[in-house]
């Protein structure tokens, strides 16, 4: 290296930093001239070392950026895959439950036909399949729309069954969309929807990463909770309700949007049908019906 | 002009061979790349400052990808791989900071 009085402990660091960032140049090149003096005698090897040198740098440079970015592609491969496979299986689901609704509606159609001489029977299956939701629901209520304050970053509309938003925190979640079900529920609705997700008496508002998730089905802002009932009692006891008076607060702080609408026509689709697995009636011939108890459930 | 030329060579050659790195080779890329640059602008410093010399060029080049190569690998092999990985490149990224500095010197007359 460069000749230098040897110099001890921290004075030598010290040098080696001072070193390192003056004599920036290797060191051979000075080395090199002075011990070929000043006439540099031109030596046979020197321009296929050269290229050597130059090939051998500029191929490190060209593997090490293709090494690089050939990892990038890859990964974008994947991720649109898994994408398109959800978006699949998605209109795999919408499909389904569509060919669900409209089975469900031809078998009510056959069944009011072979009721047809019984018209009590047929009355109160209508209305049993009406509150559990079964079938379509059409009348006056109360719609309110809950939307989140709109992103910097917003990517894509949000839309029913699109992608949930990301890693992106949400201020609304399935705590507010409950509320508002409840308090609807208490003000008198007859039958609810969720961003045209139909409500059942097994219905279940969840959150899941960062979806909403209403009956295993993911809604998105705006939620759109529509509810069948007396329109103006609905419209009263919600509008005084502590749900709606927290709502319009954090509507003010928060920059959520939130507003409710009466309309003179709401129509309610059905929820697919849903089979009870475990649960079945006791069997008629069994006597007597078990008096219901009640059990108070601490939570 | 030799050392454009080769350098373009060098660059298609990487292009049309399309060589995959092994895994073992995987860490020793980065260095590579700090040490060939390091070589470039140390080059073209030298040759500016008028004492080029083709042979100290290549054998500083191989030399410090070598040595920072085998630095890491012990480093790799002693549990300290990044942090020694990290000390090749502040060290060459000083390096070639001056370097490019005395050869704006050189250019701009600045």
């Amino acid at each position: 290296m460069t000749p230098k009085p040897p110099a001890a402990g921290d004075q030598l660091s010290a040098q080696l930093l001072i070193d390192l960032v003056t004599n920036t140049l290797d060191p051979g090149y000075a080395a090199a001239a002075r011990v070929r003096g000043h006439t540099p005698p031109r030596r046979w090897s020197d321009r296929p070392a050269l290229a050597v040198g130059c090939v051998l740098i500029g191929f490190t440079l060209v593997v090490a950026y293709s090494h690089t970015n050939r990892g990038a592609p890859e990964a974008a491969k994947v991720h649109n895959d898994l994408v398109s496979r959800v978006r699949a299986a998605q209109h795999e689901v919408q499909r389904l439950s569509a060919q669900a609704q409209q089975l469900n509606s031809a078998l009510t159609a056959l069944r009011d036909q072979a009721l047809s001489g019984d018209a009590t029977l047929s009355r109160q299956l209508d209305r049993d399949q009406l509150l559990a939701g079964q079938t379509a629901a059409v009348g006056p209520g109360l719609q309110v729309v809950l939307t989140e304050p709109p992103r910097t970053s917003a990517s894509a509309p949000p839309r029913r069954g699109g992608p949930a938003p990301g890693d992106v925190a949400t201020i609304l979640t399935d705590r507010d969309v409950r509320s508002v079900v409840n308090e609807l529920w208490a003000d008198g609705a007859e039958a609810i929807s969720v961003n045209d997700v139909r409500l059942t008496p097994t219905s279940a508002i969840r959150f899941a990463g960062n979806a909403v998730l209403v009956d295993f089905a993911p809604v998105t802002t705006p939620f759109t909770i529509r509810a069948i009932g007396n329109a103006d009692v609905l419209a009263t006891n919600f509008a005084s309700s502590a749900v709606a008076s927290r709502y319009k607060t954090l509507a003010g702080a928060d920059g959520i949007g939130f507003d409710f609408t009466e309309h003179a026509k709401l129509t309610l689709p059905a929820s697919p049908a849903t089979a009870p697995r475990i649960a079945h009636r006791p069997s008629r011939t069994a006597t007597p019906l078990p008096t219901p108890t009640l059990t108070r459930t601490t939570r | 002009m030799i050392a454009a030329l080769a350098l373009v060579a060098g660059i298609v050659l990487g292009l049309v061979l399309r060589p995959t790195v092994p895994t073992w080779l995987e860490p020793y890329l980065p260095i590579a790349v700090v040490a060939a640059l390091d070589a470039v602008f140390g080059g073209v410093r030298a040759r500016l400052d008028g004492i080029f010399d083709a042979k100290v060029f290549v054998v500083s080049f191989i030399s410090n990808v070598v040595v920072a190569a085998l630095i890491v690998f012990l480093g790799d092999k002693l549990g300290v791989g990044a942090q020694l990985s990290t000390a090749v490149v502040v060290v060459l990224g000083i390096r070639i900071f001056g370097n490019a500095a005395a050869i704006r010197r050189h250019v701009f007359r600045a």
